[in-house]
């Protein structure tokens, strides 16, 4: 839903179970639902065994459209919009 | 299982099916799959042989649809599971709980381009809820547990297994464990009930739109009761025919594309609006910021990323349909929009009367839907045909009209069918088809004759790929690319090469004695109902249109 056609930047905290697949799901959904990736980390606790994903990512659409996406995926712990670091990518845009 | 086998994963893929109440599966083996096959030969449960797997994957989907049990389906790596991509993407998007396992090549072989290896763990991920690779005996049973959790479990959907075929062969380690209850991950917040109440006391000109979450959530009931108790105007989607009783007087038929004129209007015209499992689908909206342009949005869902997807709801209801639509019910103060509406009703009534001796399609479905026996499942094809059965039979529940909503896969109807029968072998089916669709899954021909499924088929013959041809000449200056069928084989001989009774009728005149000739044979029927090719599908939102822009007539 295009509520305004401005692009805007955001970054998606993902806590995950560290299933191998569950990056190529996060991306998949993330590019058909229409946001492009600016750039992504991805580490394992071991103690755990639970991933953190740091995603930024830049579309005109509201996004909430995509983490309610990201949010059913079965192995996904938890997603929330980092507003601090979004204002970080948006200063880093030009390097992604 | 005899005894003196030791217990493979195959063997264990059976008990956990077992456990979970399977009685049927739909198939077609192949090299990756054959030690779950070698372990079906010892198993209770009833197979199916499809004739090629995106049968089985229909059959299964149909099973599911008319039964509301979860359908099962497999096949073997490569192409075999390539061929129920279609299938599952069918369930994905009508949201259909069904659980598909495939053979995958041996672990060691994988990722070697193996013969008959493709990764259809990654090609699942774009057509399935959710899917699994199965990379340890160990991890079998548990897995397969979770499969039918996450199929049934919030918005169902179908859950791929892919089984390596060493896998399949290894002996279970671990003893076999009492299946776990589920645990349901569904986290939801309160459904925020006294908005939505103030809006519907509000309302002036409020309308009920119910879709297919209705008959998902087995809320048939609640969604009867509601629109009995506010007697509110309704109209349904696609997929939400059959949960609204048709001879409920505030019932206005189908909305959107091809929906009744009274439901667009009545939609277009109305102030609030109360939908029930449905998701603003665009063949239901047209035009979106024309949809309803003056409504406010009450959004009953188990679905949280439906809510404000394509329209801002002012009151989003997340949850179960049954336990929250109760709590709307209520009398309501809306005499005069009735009363509007019932003349609308009256001025937009389908009519049947068409010159000429020529069949007319539209009049051919309302007699079979006035002549099928209670509680008759219909499939349909994908086409005019679809349509037509859509607007003019009536179904008494959302499980007795099986069709492919939002993937409008061609092919869908035939396998559905056979799926539909075999999960209530004492109902009447009946699958309307189109002479283009039936040739998509004509295979399957050949597993109704095999079990003497006594599936009825309806085949609407206009030797065309109506739809298509339709939006050709409406839209595309009439250029007719590539929708002759014409040279399409002989239905009756063809149908005879299966064994299957068949029947050609061409004039109105033969209509109702056909029909009540095949609803009275027991077996299987192919009717073959040659129609005008150019005939077309009234009323029609054309495309980028409002839903009050609907054409009538060419
Ligand atoms: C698998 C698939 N391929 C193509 C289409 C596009 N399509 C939609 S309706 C239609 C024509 C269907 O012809 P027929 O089954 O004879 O039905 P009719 O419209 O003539 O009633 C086509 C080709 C589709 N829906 N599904
Ligand atoms: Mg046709």
């Amino acid at each position: 839903m295009n509520t305004t056609n401005t692009m805007n930047n955001y970054s998606l905290i993902i806590m995950t179970d560290d299933k191998q697949v569950v990056l190529e799901r996060i991306l998949q959904v993330t590019r058909y639902r229409g946001y492009l990736i600016n750039g992504m980390t991805a580490k394992v606790n071991t103690g755990n065994n639970i991933a953190t994903i740091e995603l930024f990512v830049s579309s005109d659409r509201p996004i909430s459209l995509l983490t309610d996406q990201i949010n059913k995926l079965v192995d996904i712990k938890s997603v929330r919009v980092d507003n601090n670091a979004s204002m970080l990518s948006t200063a880093k845009e030009c390097s992604a | 299982m005899t005894d003196n086998k030791p217990l493979t994963g195959g063997g264990l893929l059976f008990k956990v099916l077992e456990q979970h109440g399977v009685n049927h599966i739909f198939g077609y083996p192949g090299g990756a799959i054959m030690p779950i096959y070698d372990a079906l030969y010892d198993s209770n449960i009833q197979h199916f042989l499809c004739r090629h797997e995106q049968g089985a994957a229909f059959s299964a989907v149909g099973y599911a649809r008319a039964s509301g049990k979860i359908g099962v389906c497999m096949a073997t790596s490569g192409p075999g599971a390539t061929n129920l991509i279609t299938g599952l993407a069918d369930a994905l998007a009508d949201s259909i709980p069904m659980v598909a396992i495939t053979g995958q090549v041996p672990t060691a072989a994988m990722g070697s381009d193996a013969f008959q290896e493709i990764d259809i763990f990654g090609l699942s991920l774009a057509c399935t809820k959710h899917s699994f690779q199965v990379s340890h005996v160990d991890e079998l049973e548990k897995v397969l547990h979770q499969a039918f959790e996450i199929a049934l479990e919030g918005r169902q959907g179908p859950v791929l297994v892919d089984i390596p075929k060493d896998i399949q062969m290894a002996n279970v380690e671990q003893t076999f464990k009492i299946a776990a209850p589920l645990k349901n991950k569904v986290k939801l917040p309160l459904a925020d009930i006294s908005k939505a109440l103030d809006l519907l006391k509000q309302a002036k000109q409020p309308i009920l739109y119910v879709g297919g979450g209705v008959g998902m959530a087995n809320a048939v009931d609640e969604v009867r009761i509601f629109a009995n108790k506010t007697g509110l105007p309704s109209v349904s989607t696609l997929k939400g025919l059959g949960a609204l009783e048709a001879s409920d007087e505030n019932y206005l038929g189908m909305l959107g594309m091809h929906g009744t004129k009274v439901a667009n209007l009545a939609v277009h015209d109305c102030d609030l609006l109360i939908a029930v499992g449905a998701r603003f689908d665009d063949r239901v909206t047209g035009k979106l910021d024309q949809f309803a342009p003056n409504a406010k949005v009450i959004h009953f869902d188990i679905d949280t990323s439906e809510i404000n997807k394509r329209r801002i709801a002012d009151a989003p209801i997340l949850g179960d349909l049954k336990e929250n639509l109760p709590l709307l019910t209520m009398s309501l103060e809306i005499k005069n929009w009735q009363a509007k509406i019932q003349q609308m009703k009256k001025d937009c009534a389908w009519r049947y009367d068409h010159p000429g001796t020529n069949i007319f399609a539209p009049a051919v479905l309302k007699a079979i839907s006035d002549l099928m026996p209670k509680n008759t499942c219909v499939t349909t094809d994908v086409g005019q045909h679809q349509m037509w059965s859509a607007q003019h039979m009536s179904f008494d529940a959302p499980s007795n009209f099986l069709t492919s909503g939002s993937m409008g896969t061609m092919g869908f109807g035939l396998p559905a069918a056979i799926g539909a029968q075999i999960s209530r072998p004492h109902d009447t089916v009946i699958a309307v088809s189109g002479d283009g669709s039936i040739m998509m899954n004509i295979q399957e021909l050949a597993t109704i004759k095999r079990y003497q499924i006594p599936v009825k088929v309806v085949l609407i013959d206009n030797e065309k790929l109506g739809m298509v041809r339709q939006w050709q000449d409406l839209f595309f200056d009439g250029r007719l690319s590539e929708t002759d069928l014409a040279d399409n084989p002989d239905f009756v001989m063809l149908a005879a090469a299966f064994n299957i009774k068949a029947k050609l009728i061409t004039k109105k005149s033969e209509v109702t004695a056909a029909i009540n000739e095949m609803l009275d044979h027991d077996g299987p029927y192919l009717l073959q109902v040659k129609i005008d090719a150019a005939d077309n599908v009234w009323p029609l939102v054309p495309p980028n249109s409002a839903n009050n822009e609907m054409m009538e007539s060419a």
